[in-house]
């Protein structure tokens, strides 16, 4: 069986190492605001809700693409290829999640797993984030929170909501 | 693994500095006028950042003479060389001014996301002057920096303030540096607030925003910090993450978090009970570790902080990030409340209203025993959980006759009642929550901080020789410089292996040329003796490093140092090796050899 990344956000603390570390891999440079992880932070609440892609199973990105630069690979992680992306925008609308972007040429990029050994898992001493095969207990995490799905905003706003609703549900 | 798929977008193609931004940004509010200037090079290598770079700034931008409430006053605030990086540990943020309860120069730092975020926006550091006539907050996002109307924020508190300005700059994680109500009234051991629960705690930082009519600084930034040599930077963070944080110096910070060194401090016989009469407190167990746990419903981190100490806490309706030991001592057990929930809602009101849990509580407790002892009845009682509840609402807004008493903090209020035996203040900062009748560094960290008593800048409490005299000044120069370079770093006093040899060592691959950890060294001595040089030119002598009545006359109550004080002629045996081991005259100068040395003659 394939690994998969799941988040927890009752055990995240809300550090951000795991972006630091994804933009320092993806870019060569720490720019949190590149990552292809996010945080979604609630300070004055306590809480801290990572956004992770979901690799869903029919992607949206991927069907919204109209130049087959999105894939499902050998993983069963969904790529982006840079040389076919014609910068339309298409996934980043498409997504529910906030979890794929352009760059400033409008290119989309995407959460890859790196390759199955994500940057992120390793930096994260909480464990909030885990690659690894799925179980019941991190299925229905992740259930929860592919349910909350936003048609409307820009991904940072996208994710916000995914981290309130999770907030909700957290502290109820 | 590391670096795949990296591509050159046009993102990179502003180049900076490695691990410095090399740029800062200047808002003179008198003049409505916000411009940058580049990051001096010549002072990196001498100060290095935060606190140091901030000190040299300032430095130059006042007269020491200034009324730290004027519009002349100055405020810096700096980040670090690792700010924003992966280095744990590296997010804090320096303020260096002068204080207005203190009349000293000082230093306080933060904790939280401001530090870094103030970097991604694209600046080392942020210097404020000048005085605006009407409200405003300063909005930071990236490149585009103004003044808002801050008129309608005006009388709230931190997190509603918060709240407000993440709506009204439209994005979602902005970080905001925010004044409440008791920095709008000037109080000088009000603070500013950051991520609700966070703060420049200490010297009345949120008094000189007030003063200044400045409510708040809401920042946003999308651009990144740059190293040499990636792919070495991480692999060396890496493993002196693994090898020297996650050890067993540093975990419990990850377990615990402060509230571990109530049994702590309360085993050694110093933890201020009763405003400073005993040296433990037979209720501990109300309000240490145990506690907190059974309250705790997260771990909260800084950003860049894999250990977590931040224990979020629910009782009943109240929560709040912490309490953390300085309150669980001097907002608990100092004032005799033993009740967890009274100190979450007394940490939480002074988090939202703006006011320093540590001097608020010192107060407060000196006032109970005023009461106690007939000087001055305040209607406070040690142990009313209640009236020390509603007090502090009351200093926060002026609103009582006796909140307008302890606003004016422990040594004013003991002035005007006759009372300075009870005051427990050095400088007119009041103690932190470390006994130093049982702890004599504890004592010699008091009476020669530049901020008056600290306890950020020696912590000796862990010595296996707390009351010899030579061994303890020793420590205490050693902790002193170190920590000079330490919280110019902006690392968290909770690496506690943390040390310049690899501090140098990851300077050096972040920057790309040769550090070295002597440089260092010495840039410690060097803020610390600059620091000191302010301090002279103000006026302060070697009488005002000096401790409270109560420590040098009164014997403490309770515990295994039962009995003890730090007599006169001890304190002043150690103050005077102490200078002397700095290289300074009898009354504490420095003197010129020490200057030349450390590169000041010239200031």
């Amino acid at each position: 069986m394939n690994k998969m990344l799941f988040a927890d956000p009752d055990k995240c603390t809300g550090c951000n190492r795991c972006t630091y570390v994804c933009s320092a891999v993806k870019t060569g440079q720490f720019a949190p605001s590149r990552a292809h992880i996010q945080i979604n932070n609630f300070p004055h609440k306590g809480f801290a809700a990572p956004s992770i892609c979901f690799q869903c199973p029919g992607a949206p990105c991927h069907k919204a693409c109209p130049a087959n630069a999105i894939s499902r690979n050998a993983d069963d992680v969904v790529v982006v290829d840079a040389e076919k992306c014609t910068a339309c925008g298409n996934c980043v609308t498409a997504c529910p999640y906030g979890m794929i972007e352009q760059n400033e040429q409008k290119v989309a990029y995407k959460c890859d797993c790196c390759d199955g050994d994500p940057a992120c898992v390793k930096e994260c001493f909480s464990g909030a984030l885990v690659f690894q095969e799925k179980t019941p207990a991190l299925v229905k995490i992740k259930g929860l929170q592919m349910k909350q799905r936003a048609t409307e905003g820009l991904p940072a706003e996208k994710r916000h909501q995914l981290g309130k609703a999770l907030l909700l549900l957290s502290r109820d | 693994m590391l670096l795949p798929g990296l591509f050159v977008s046009p993102f990179m193609k502003e180049k900076n500095m490695n691990l410095y931004v090399g740029k800062l940004l200047v808002v003179d509010l008198t003049k409505k006028k916000i411009s940058t200037e580049p990051l001096c090079q010549e002072w990196i290598r001498q100060y290095w950042g935060s606190w140091g770079l901030a000190l040299r700034y300032y430095w130059d931008a006042v007269d020491p003479e200034v009324d730290p409430l004027s519009a002349n006053n100055v405020i810096v605030i700096m980040t670090g060389p690792f700010s924003g990086t992966l280095m744990p540990l590296t997010s804090r943020l320096s303020l260096v001014s002068k204080s207005p309860h203190t009349g000293t120069i000082f230093t306080s730092n933060v904790g939280g996301a401001f530090g870094p975020e103030l970097k991604y926006a694209g600046y080392d550091g942020l210097i404020i002057k000048g005085a605006s006539d009407s409200p405003v907050y300063l909005k930071i996002i990236d490149d585009q920096v103004s003044l808002e109307d801050a008129s309608a924020l005006m009388g709230k508190g931190i997190f509603e303030t918060e709240e407000c300005l993440e709506a009204a700059v439209g994005f979602t994680g902005a970080k905001t540096l925010a004044i409440g109500p008791a920095a709008e009234n000037l109080i000088t051991y009000s603070m500013i607030g950051s991520e609700s629960y966070r703060q420049f705690g200490r010297g009345g930082t949120g008094a000189l925003f007030g003063s200044k009519n400045l409510k708040a600084v809401v920042c946003k930034g999308s651009k990144s910090v740059q190293v040499a040599d990636m792919a070495k930077f991480i692999e060396r963070v890496t493993h002196y993450k693994t090898e020297n944080l996650f050890t067993e110096d540093n975990l419990w910070a990850n377990s615990d978090g402060t509230a571990v060194l109530v049994d702590a401090t309360n085993e050694m016989g110093i933890h201020p009970t009763r405003n400073y009469t005993a040296g433990i407190s037979e209720q501990k167990d109300t309000l240490n570790s145990d506690a907190i746990k059974a309250a705790k419903l997260s771990d909260r981190a800084c950003a860049g902080c894999p250990l977590g100490c931040g224990k979020f806490t629910r009782i009943g309706e109240t929560e709040v990030e912490g309490p953390e030991y300085e309150t669980l001592c001097l907002g608990g057990s100092n004032c005799e409340v033993h009740d967890l929930e009274a100190v979450i809602k007394y940490n939480r009101s002074c988090d939202d209203l703006g006011l320093d849990t540590m001097s608020c509580g010192s107060t407060i407790s000196m006032a109970m025993e005023m009461a106690e002892s007939g000087r001055h009845d305040f209607g406070l009682k040690f142990g009313d959980a209640e009236e020390y509840l509603k007090v502090v609402e009351e200093i926060a807004n002026l609103s009582t006759e006796r909140g307008r008493d302890l606003a004016m903090g422990a040594k004013k209020l003991a002035e005007k009642y006759h009372s300075a035996d009870l005051s427990m203040e050095v400088k007119g900062l009041e103690l932190p929550a470390y006994e130093p009748r049982g702890n004599y560094g504890m004592g010699l960290a008091y009476a020669t901080s530049e901020r008056g008593a600290c306890h950020l800048r020696a912590f000796t409490i862990f010595s296996e020789t707390p009351f010899d005299i030579e061994t303890q000044v020793q420590d205490v120069i050693e902790a002193q410089n170190f920590n000079g370079i330490k919280w110019s770093m902006c690392y968290c006093d909770f690496w506690g292996s943390i040390n310049t040899e690899i501090t140098a060592e990851l300077l050096t691959v972040g920057l790309g040329e040769e550090v070295t950890a002597a440089e260092l060294d010495q840039a410690g001595e060097r803020i610390w003796n600059l620091s000191r040089l302010f301090n002279q030119r103000i006026g302060f002598t070697s009488k005002d490093d000096n401790l409270p009545g109560k420590v040098l006359k009164n014997p403490l109550k309770k515990g295994p140092n039962a009995g003890k004080t730090f007599n006169s002629e001890d304190f002043s045996a150690a103050l005077q090796f102490y200078y002397k081991l700095r290289g300074w005259d009898e009354q504490g100068q420095p003197g010129a050899a020490k200057l030349a040395e450390l590169g000041l003659d010239q200031l």
